[in-house]
């Protein structure tokens, strides 16, 4: 347990002084506000936002080969990797023989991450990126288990965020 | 007895003895590598020698060149040595060459976390490949026969499997075709591979090549643990390793054991871990009331059954399966015999006429685990009823209840449907078994249905066709709330559960009596820490 020690001098025993001060404070940062309007750290929330770097690990983007497909193949090292444990994946047999393995459940559960980012570092074919959004609020009853469709093909995402390792490419050139 | 020292330490052999099984171990220290381990993909202790990974390799002294530890028989006086860097570099150069053509399948690979590739690419690896030709590209997911998939590139061509089906199922389907690196495994004519240990060529597979249809993307292995227990399958009672996580069990591989199954199990019993699973089981027990089935906690539908059972005493019947441990027999029996004061236990065989078949390998017609170690209890309480006996019971009424142990696995009990129509013939009917069964659910009448604990989940013993008792210890729980036949023993004839008193290890059961006691310490130490309130 941590001991507070508190000031009891005789200086602070009086009223006036103290008050005046944290007024002064307050009403030094009025005028400045006030007067340079630019500097003000304030936003005006919902119509201003916050930009933050591009390297900034908000929700979570399942990317996408060129046809549309998941590039994920369901190694589930992201989620021997997460320390939260909030993926869960169930993988599954593709048709094509070239593909073999892809999930066929994807779910993070949004409210358990810890944004941590060793998912992605995990990930050996760049499925899993960490994406700019942040605010994602749900009202009530709102689903904070991600799925495949929210996770890939919400809309922002227009479709899909292509992944920059690609299997035919890595093909042809023999690895 | 030649005499051989491997890695400074000595051993002596018997004559003709490789080094590579020198170092494996014999008797007690078998598969321990007590000399240090040796890196090796095509050599397995239960088949011939090939001689073709070339990773083994070992320094013999005064001898200029590296052998093979798998081909080389022990000598008197040799001085062997495998942790030296020649032979560290020969193994990471032996595994880079395994890797040409090697794809870097890992992520969807099956045997990853459990590969033999990567396991000594770990300890030898050499990071920078120096191979600049581009990659031969084989065949992927190849359907083998109904049990395995094959993937060629995969392949290191450690004959593994060919020579399994040569010297152990001895039904040659598979081989090795074409040649250099173009070489691949694969069945003569695309024949299936389809034999009843087909399985096993997916266990000795060192690499992901083989892997199995059941198993595969269902788990990492990562994310199993494992433990050993025997098959319940049938009654060869091989020992075997389950694999299991929260979600259930997943896969079963055989241990060695050399009186009964050597390295090797059947097809059929690795399948028997299903019957275990949650999604296959009964979860509570179900009272039939004229209202309808009524669910209820199995321990207190297997106390209010025992009121019916003691209410008609020696008129009570209690017919067995040979799918239980010898421990619940004997408490079953024993309540039976000395509680209800009822000799009418019957034991019920399934496919009699097929018990002694024997395929000349594992599989036995008997598909009951403990079917010699339900014989020996009855014979112990002088037990000799017959079939009939419960058949002549049931039609004349003197058996009014009938406590059934039923099967743990159904599917080998053809006669499932037929037991159930002429056993709910009694007034009270008392079936208790594991798994679910929609005859028994279908039934009318006085019927109790009580969840049973499966293999899996308690300590006992086995008694297999060779009268070998085998002890198990239990494994995890699946359904906490079931019983095992024991304490539903225990419940049927009104008595309570009890934990049994194991001697304690911690506590020594007498003091010594130099042992001094200072004044102090006599208080209650609860008391003495809480300090004052």
């Amino acid at each position: 347990m941590s001991v507070v020690q508190k000031n009891t001098s005789e200086a602070s025993k009086w009223y006036l002084p103290g008050i005046l001060t944290g007024l002064g404070i307050t009403a030094k940062h009025l005028l400045k506000n006030l007067f340079s309007k630019n500097q003000m750290l304030t936003l005006n929330y919902p119509e201003e936002k916050f930009e933050y770097s591009p390297r900034f690990k908000g929700n979570h983007v399942l990317t996408v080969k060129k046809d549309g497909s998941l590039r994920c193949t369901a190694c589930m090292l992201c989620a021997t990797n997460c320390p939260a444990e909030c993926i869960s994946i169930v993988a599954s047999e593709h048709e094509d023989p070239s593909v073999e393995k892809y999930p066929i459940k994807y779910e993070i559960d949004i409210l358990r991450c810890v944004f941590c980012g060793f998912c992605e570092e995990a990930c050996p074919v760049n499925a899993i990126r960490m994406g700019p959004e942040w605010q994602t609020p749900g009202v009530n009853g709102a689903n904070f288990h991600y799925g495949i469709e929210q996770l890939a093909y919400r809309p922002q995402l227009k479709g899909g965020i292509m992944s920059v390792v690609d299997d035919e490419e890595r093909n042809k050139a023999g690895i | 007895m030649p005499k051989c020292t491997i890695n400074g330490k000595e051993i002596e052999v018997k004559e003709g003895t490789t080094i590579i099984e020198a170092m494996y171990g014999s008797g007690e220290q078998k598969g321990e590598w007590p000399a240090g381990k040796v890196a090796h993909y095509c050599w397995h202790p239960g088949l011939s020698v090939a001689g073709v990974c070339r990773l083994c390799m070992v320094q013999i002294e005064g001898n200029p060149r590296l052998q093979i530890a798998c081909n080389t028989v022990v000598t008197e006086g040799m001085k062997i040595n495998n942790t030296s860097d020649a032979v560290k570099d020969a193994a990471k150069w032996g595994l880079d060459f395994h890797l040409i053509n090697h794809p870097l399948d890992c992520p969807i690979c099956d045997q990853a976390g459990e590969c033999g590739l990567q396991d000594q690419y770990m300890e030898f690896g050499k990071y920078n490949p120096e191979m600049a030709e581009k990659k031969v590209k084989k065949h992927k997911v190849v359907d083998l026969g109904p049990t395995v998939v094959l993937d060629s590139e995969r392949c290191i061509l450690c004959s593994r499997c060919v020579r399994f089906t040569e010297e152990v199922s001895k039904t040659n389907e598979l081989g090795i075709f074409n040649r250099g690196d173009r070489s691949e495994i694969g069945t003569f004519d695309g024949k299936p591979l389809d034999n009843k240990y087909s399985m096993n060529t997916v266990d000795i597979c060192p690499v992901g090549a083989l892997t199995s249809k059941d198993f595969r993307f269902r788990q990492r292995v990562w994310y199993l643990k494992d433990s050993n227990t025997i098959c319940n399958g049938c009654s060869t009672g091989c020992n075997v390793k389950v694999y299991f996580n929260r979600e259930g069990f997943f896969r079963v591989k055989p241990v060695y054991n050399e009186q009964v199954n050597g390295y090797w199990m059947c097809d059929e019993g690795r399948d028997v871990y299903k019957f275990a699973n949650r999604e296959n089981r009964w979860l509570k027990a179900k009272k039939r009331t004229s209202a309808g089935w009524e669910e209820m906690q199995p321990g207190a539908a297997a106390k209010e059954a025992g009121m019916v059972a003691k209410s008609a005493g020696a008129n009570a019947a209690l017919v067995l399966t040979g799918q239980y441990t010898v421990e619940e027999y004997e408490a079953i029996i024993s309540n039976f015999v000395n509680e209800l004061k009822s000799k009418n236990v019957f034991h019920w065989m399934n496919m009699p006429e097929k018990a002694e078949d024997f395929d000349g390998l594992l599989l036995r017609g008997d598909k009951n685990p403990n079917t010699k170690g339900l014989l020996q209890i009855l014979q112990k309480y002088g037990i000799s009823t017959k079939w009939s006996d419960l058949t002549a019971g049931l039609a004349s009424g003197t058996i009014k209840t009938v406590v059934v142990a039923g099967p743990e696995i159904q599917v080998q009990f053809p006669d499932m449907k037929d037991k159930i129509k002429e056993l709910s013939k009694a007034q009270n009917l008392i079936w208790m078994q594991s798994g679910k069964n929609s005859d028994l659910e279908a039934l009318t009448g006085n019927v109790w249905l009580i969840p049973m604990k499966s293999y899996v989940e308690k300590d006992g013993t086995f008694v297999n066709y060779a009268g070998l008792a085998q002890k198990f210890k239990k494994v995890t729980t699946v359904i906490s709330e079931a019983l095992t036949l024991a304490e539903a023993g225990d419940l049927l004839v009104g008595k309570m559960l009890a934990i049994k008193p194991e001697p304690n290890v911690f506590v020594e059961a007498v003091r010594p009596p130099d042992r001094v006691v200072v004044e102090h310490r006599k208080k209650n130490e609860f008391v003495y820490r809480r300090g004052t309130l």
